[in-house]
């Protein structure tokens, strides 16, 4: 009896040990690694929101979870911590999306010791748009040759295949529950399918086709609905505004008649406010899905329901 | 001109004018302070101030200002302390403020929320800000009016202003809380980066020339107004963001000033020679 009770005590200590040595990820999602060996879950990690959200659908309960990038931070420039990276040395499968999106991705599974972790590109065999060229893109461009609109969940059929990607990243890793992730994906699928046809449905009749942006989030929606996006900044939201962009943007408005300009939210409303109060319209929220915050998770907001409110945002700016 | 259409131009042309004439009023003082990096410190300060306003649920602008005050008083009571060292209370009350700032935002629960009280631009000026850096404006230049001379006194030298009977302690208190509040907004209002080398930049062209304390003060208005008019001009035709071009453009001319001199000191000196 001593001997087990010592030898319990000893395992606990080393437990204890091992879970304080265990960087929790600054995420309010379970840490997928630290259940990983008990319940033989997935364990999946997601470089950002949409990506999160797809995986969990498609994976439902048979995957243990974690979204990299924390509630309501701004993806375009977060990079992993060094917690981050050892969380992935246990994960099972990393999902990213790709196409320039996650810079950091390359020089990270480079690194990673972790032979059996998946990775899979969300946007792998989707055609991609081309970034848009401005004097401070070019300078970029010259060090990464390619350069890609990373947008690509924005639009729902698009979407829909990036969630097939997934679906088959999961059953690569676990093949035993190839039913189950089949059938969440066909579930889903459906549905992406119904939001294609409410933004066809309703975009279609509307008369005006020109939406202001904050940054140049939405090519892939806009090529699907046949909408032009003018966007203030580039494919990166952050920086300061240039006055003749801006100049550009209000003659634009004026012209076109442009009666609401979008703002996002995790970018700051300030530039958009001046451009509205400029030509005296209105600004709104146009969600370029990046990322949700604590309240709207709490609230049981998903990329559905983030969808369905830009659609309706932009039903009320295309009147 | 097409430069003076847009409402936004006018805007950052109003306060960008505003802010180059106080900002050097300030700047000189503080540089003869040794304390020509309190802009940079306190802007940063603010951001702690920024936080706490955010997790406590009052106006982030009020705690920035706050939050710069309490920095500024810091600033001046250490100084007082190690007189012969005063930069080194700008280094303290900075890290202070950055640590506060880093912790604080961990607590703050809508980073977007935080974000767009960091940053400021010149070209993006809403009503209210525009009101309040009018209202600062008037305080200052009237500060700096009344109080012209025992100001100039304490810059040069805190003990003898002591023995001309000046009462320095008020006046260093309301010279400190007029710079606090007026970084805090600033920053706010047009970005840390213009607020911060405003203060010195002008005033380091202007030492050049100036002959005078008063020379020295009107050509650092002059100075930094040129900077900012030329520096928005540019911006607006050259396609450049305006903040780091009216920095840039203030470094050059300082640059060049500094250059030109030499060669002048440097004929001449040949000239005596021959």
């Amino acid at each position: 009896m001593k001997k087990i009770a010592s030898l319990l005590l000893s395992l606990m200590l080393v437990i204890s040990l091992l879970g304080g040595c265990t960087p929790t990820p600054s995420t309010p999602s379970v840490n997928p690694s630290e259940n990983s060996g008990i319940t033989e879950k997935l364990s999946v990690y997601a470089s950002f929101y949409p990506m999160y959200d797809f995986a969990l659908k498609v994976g439902g309960d048979k995957i243990e979870i974690a979204n990299m990038v924390p509630a309501g931070t701004e993806p375009h420039d977060w990079e992993p911590t060094a917690s981050d990276i050892t969380n992935l040395e246990k994960a099972d499968v990393f999902i990213y999306n790709g196409a320039d999106m996650e810079h950091w991705v390359d020089k990270v599974l480079e690194s990673l010791q972790n032979k059996d972790l998946i990775a899979a590109e969300a946007s792998q065999g989707l055609t991609l748009l081309e970034g848009h060229h401005d004097e401070e893109e070019d300078e970029n461009a010259e060090e990464e040759e390619e350069h890609h609109d990373p947008h690509v969940w924005l639009s729902p059929i698009k979407a829909k295949r990036e969630m097939e990607n997934i679906k088959n990243a999961f059953i690569q890793a676990d093949a035993d529950n190839k039913d189950y992730y089949e059938a969440n994906y066909e579930k889903y699928a459906a549905e992406f399918d119904k939001l294609d046809k409410e933004f066809k449905d309703t975009l279609s009749v509307l008369p005006n086709k020109d939406i202001i942006v904050a940054h140049q989030a939405f090519g892939y929606l806009c090529a699907d609905y046949g909408l032009n996006q003018i966007p203030i900044e580039g494919l990166s939201p952050d920086s300061e505004p240039d006055p003749a962009r801006m100049a550009e943007i209000i003659k634009f408005a004026k012209e076109h008649n442009v009666k609401i300009i979008f703002f996002e939210e995790l970018v700051s409303p300030k530039v958009a406010e001046t451009i509205a109060n400029t030509i005296g319209a209105k600004t709104d929220m146009l969600n370029p899905i990046e990322g949700l915050s604590d309240e709207q998770l709490a609230a049981g907001d998903d990329y559905f329901s983030a969808m369905r409110q830009n659609l309706q945002s932009l039903k009320a700016a295309l009147q | 001109m097409a430069i003076f259409e847009y409402d936004f131009m006018r805007r950052a042309f109003i306060v960008g004018i505003l802010l180059a004439i106080i900002i050097p009023c300030i700047g000189i003082i503080v540089v003869l302070k040794r304390l020509s990096m309190i802009g940079d410190a306190l802007s940063h300060t603010s951001l702690a101030g920024v936080a706490a306003g955010l997790i406590m649920g009052i106006n982030p602008i009020l705690g920035a200002i706050a939050a710069c005050i309490a920095a500024a008083l810091g600033i001046e009571a250490i100084r007082k302390r190690i007189p012969k060292y005063s930069e080194m209370s700008i280094a303290i009350i900075m890290s202070a403020g950055v640590g506060l700032a880093g912790v604080l935002s961990g607590f703050v629960k809508n980073a977007a929320n935080f974000n767009s009280f960091l940053f400021g631009s010149i070209v993006a000026i809403s009503d209210f800000e525009m009101i309040l850096v009018a209202c600062i404006s008037c305080a200052v230049i009237l500060a700096f009016i009344l109080l012209y001379k025992e100001l100039f006194y304490i810059a040069l030298d805190e003990r003898s202003a002591r023995l001309a009977g000046i009462p320095v302690k008020t006046v260093n208190f309301i010279f400190t809380i007029l710079t606090a509040v007026t970084v805090s907004v600033a920053a706010r209002t047009v970005g840390a980066l213009i607020i911060s080398s405003l203060m010195v930049v002008p005033v380091a062209c202007a030492m050049e020339f100036g002959k005078s304390y008063k020379q020295t003060v009107l050509y650092s208005i002059c100075f930094a107004v040129f900077f900012t008019v030329v520096g928005l001009f540019l911006a607006y035709y050259a396609r450049l963001k305006p903040g780091g071009t009216i920095v840039l453009i203030g470094v050059f001319c300082l640059v060049l000033i500094l250059f030109a001199k030499k060669i002048m000191a440097k004929i001449l000196l040949t000239m005596n020679k021959l």
